[in-house]
């Protein structure tokens, strides 16, 4: 197994170490794999010992102690070996620069003031949702700036802003779950960029 | 002067002149109360910053003889090397934009005078510490530095890991908290590594801005005025006052102060105060104090703050002067009231000042109480008090008697009363839910917590504010929750909180609306059928003059509509 350059099976891996506890179809969203292919590195990574398979209701693939360790030690040697280690961090930089503002438009998304007082928006003034979109609109154009510099760093972060784009097409189409709500809203896949930057630059939560 | 205005009982320029923070600052005066002297530069010259992309012609002059003055008063120099001036410079404008706009504290602590300040205290520690919350402010004003960037160097430079990093003692940044800080403050080496912080500090702004930190006072204060202005102007607050339909072009005002040092000894602190609880309404002082820090300290909720009570046996003359200063504000605004304070070796300054704003059950029980005082009218009551209010009076809340029983509190982030068995681990979370409700508690989420989140019935996160991933996941998944609770760390299986250490399955109740963390199972109460909302809607029938049954906001509108009408 090689590790400079992003292998399919590191790709696996990092989605679970990045996205949590999840099945199938979201580590091939994550990743942009084939279902099919997601599956057999999965099992390969099973056979190592660095992910494995809860059934049931809450059923799914999540990572080993192992496979956490493994992932550590993978994502910092592609860091070091691409030489990315300043680009990231700089990126890193301007993403907490933009977070607090994320957040801001996610909870404003959630609750809304009337008359002093905080309550749940409740999506029936859509003058409100627009400018609230308006808004993430406005953010997303300058997230865009940042994750092309991830991507030029890294090419495995560029699934992001495809995924982002989509958070972003969906809520602006309509599809409203698409901002805080959905598994691959537009907060959800935010969060596990955090999570990602956290991850690959060794900075513990 | 045209754009500066001194903070002075006679300056009767209006909020939107000067800011509501300002505006608060001159009432205070006003009423006799301590405020650290200086003055305020108004909206207009931000207006003006904002059109022309510099400071307005004259503005300079007028700093200079504004400082002078400032220096007469406190026999001090800016910058000096005698007895050293330090300052505040904080935003204000006419609308509360709470946490978007840019802070510097301690400026003036040039090189020399941090060398004067440590000299007049005989507290190098103390000096340096105030030195290197400079060059945070400063930083994070005038460059894209963050305070997460600054702390990671900082804990490299000092070899510190992340849990106990110098400026983690210093500034109250990261994990620590306030025994970290208080116990670093009497250890020794603590001078050596934070001069070493500062110096590392100093180099990487120096690299960011492509020219070192100015150590010429007049320039620092030039600057950070200016990096004030711009803030008005950042994506983040313009996403604020976009989504709170703030007008674009009212500016900030700008408020220079002379420093009160909360870090500057035991007997030193700072904190925030209602004049009644703001989750009940009961008319009891409520807040928080944290002894040895600096104000920003506490608004950042990063540090383990204590109820305001231990005020009373730590520091009785400064208890009994914010207990004179919450009954002169609330009886100016015949309002409960809000204040944040600072106290440096045992004597009270008031930072800020605004109506306490309460809501849901507490605002009924504000009119009612204030109503029955003879503070204001039956019908002002009724006027005080929304239809909204009376909704969210409905929400089922723990009862919590006066804060007994209360294990530790933080924010509610997401609505509703649940109990549970502790689990500190998502995974722990996933086993135990099997055999029963489980409440999730976690320093703070990740990504990795979300399978522990989906099957607890609550949540309980050490970390994080209302707009943190945590609450932003707990009301997607419209679990109740509490977040950024100091008070509370989670170590391998169990959980500290207020004292006691829980190990994980220990049965607890949690309130996501008032942020209360209780131990045992919930008693649960709602402030529809309480006392004060009857008395209030008795009078709302009075008023309206119909005592049909009713529901509870129809009865309040009837009552509004009523009185709407009357000449």
């Amino acid at each position: 197994m090689t590790a400079s350059t992003a292998g399919d099976d590191l790709l696996v891996l990092h989605a679970l170490r990045c996205a949590g506890f999840t099945d199938l179809a979201r580590v091939a969203a994550v990743t942009g794999l084939g279902e099919s292919d997601v599956e057999s590195e999965l099992i390969d990574l099973a056979t190592a010992g660095h992910v494995t398979y809860t059934a049931g209701f809450f059923g799914g693939w999540g990572l080993t102690e192992a496979g956490r360790a493994a992932d550590a030690r993978w994502i910092t040697e592609e860091l070091e070996a691409a030489g990315a280690r300043t680009a990231v961090a700089g990126a890193y930089d301007r993403f907490l620069v933009l977070n607090p503002e994320l957040l801001d438009i996610c909870g404003a998304w959630q609750l809304r003031p009337v008359g002093g007082t905080t309550t749940m928006n409740d999506h029936t003034d859509p003058a409100y949702d627009a400018r609230v979109l308006g808004r993430l609109t406005d953010l997303d154009r300058r997230a865009q700036a940042v994750c092309a510099d991830l991507s030029a760093a890294l090419p495995r972060f560029g699934r992001y802003r495809v995924r982002l784009a989509d958070a972003l097409a969906r809520a602006t189409a309509g599809a409203l779950d698409y901002v805080t709500d959905d598994m691959a809203s537009y907060h959800t896949v935010w969060f596990q960029l955090h999570e990602d930057l956290l991850a690959t630059l060794g900075i513990p939560r | 002067m045209r754009w500066i205005h001194p903070l002075s009982p006679d300056t009767g320029e209006t909020a939107g002149a000067i800011g509501g923070k300002a505006y608060g600052l001159v009432l205070l005066r006003r009423l006799g109360l301590p405020v650290p002297p200086g003055f305020v530069i108004g909206t207009d010259a931000c207006r003006a910053f904002l059109r022309d992309g510099r400071l307005p012609d004259g503005l300079d002059g007028e700093l200079a003889v504004a400082v002078a003055a400032l220096e007469d008063t406190t026999r001090r120099r800016l910058g000096g090397s005698g007895r050293p001036l330090a300052v505040s410079v904080r935003s204000g404008g006419r609308e509360s934009m709470p946490g978007m706009m840019t802070t510097v504290l301690n400026l003036g602590l040039t090189a020399a005078a941090t060398a004067a300040l440590a000299a007049e205290t005989g507290d190098t520690r103390f000096a340096l510490d105030a030195r290197l919350r400079f060059l945070y402010g400063f930083a994070t004003a005038t460059t894209d530095l963050t305070a997460e960037t600054l702390d990671a160097v900082v804990s490299e430079a000092t070899g510190r890991g992340p849990d106990a990093t110098a400026v983690d003692e210093a500034t109250g940044h990261g994990p620590g908290g306030a025994a970290a800080g208080e116990a670093a403050r009497h250890g020794s080496g603590d001078a050596g590594r934070l001069s070493r912080a500062i110096h590392e500090v100093e180099a990487v702004i120096g690299r960011r801005a492509g020219r070192p930190v100015p150590d010429d006072a007049a320039e620092q204060l030039r600057l950070a005025v200016a990096a004030v202005f711009s803030s008005w102007d950042t994506p983040r607050a313009t996403t604020y006052r976009e989504l709170h339909a703030i007008p674009h072009d009212l500016g900030t005002a700008v408020i220079v102060q002379a420093m009160v040092f909360g870090n500057r000894d035991d007997r030193s602190g700072t904190g925030v105060a209602f004049s009644r609880d703001p989750n009940t309404g009961e008319r009891v002082p409520f807040g928080e104090v944290l002894f040895g820090r600096q104000g920003e300290d506490v608004v950042s909720g990063r540090s383990s703050t204590l109820p305001l009570r231990d005020l009373a046996d730590r520091e009785p003359g400064v208890w009994a002067a914010l207990l004179d200063a919450l009954d002169r504000v609330e009886a100016h605004h015949r309002d409960t009231c809000y204040l944040e304070f600072t106290f440096e070796a045992g004597e009270l300054w008031l930072l800020q000042a605004r109506p306490g704003r309460f809501t849901g059950a507490a605002a009924v029980r504000l009119a009612t109480d204030l109503a029955d005082e003879g503070v204001i009218g039956r019908h002002e009551a009724l006027l005080r008090v929304s239809p909204h209010d009376l909704r969210h009076a409905r929400a089922r809340r723990l009862a919590v008697a006066g804060g007994a029983g209360v294990l530790a509190r933080g924010l509610g982030a997401c609505p509703g009363v649940v109990a549970g068995r502790v689990a500190t681990t998502a995974d722990g979370a996933v086993r135990m839910a099997a055999e029963g409700p489980v409440i999730l508690v976690r320093p703070e989420t990740s990504p990795l917590d979300m399978r522990g989140i989906a099957v607890a019935a609550g949540i309980v996160t050490a970390r994080g504010g209302p707009a943190s991933h945590a609450a932003i996941v707990a009301r997607t998944m419209g679990k109740p929750a509490v977040v950024g609770v100091p008070d509370l760390t989670v170590t391998g299986a169990s959980v500290r909180a207020g004292g006691q250490v829980l190990p994980e399955g220990t049965l607890i109740s949690i309130d996501g609306t008032g942020g209360e963390v209780v131990l045992g199972s919930p008693s649960v109460t709602t402030a529809a059928t309480g006392p004060h909302l009857l008395r209030l809607l008795e009078w709302a029938d009075e008023v309206s003059g119909d005592a049909s049954g009713r529901p509870a906001d129809q009865r309040l509108h009837a009552a509004h509509a009523a009185l709407r009408r009357r000449p």
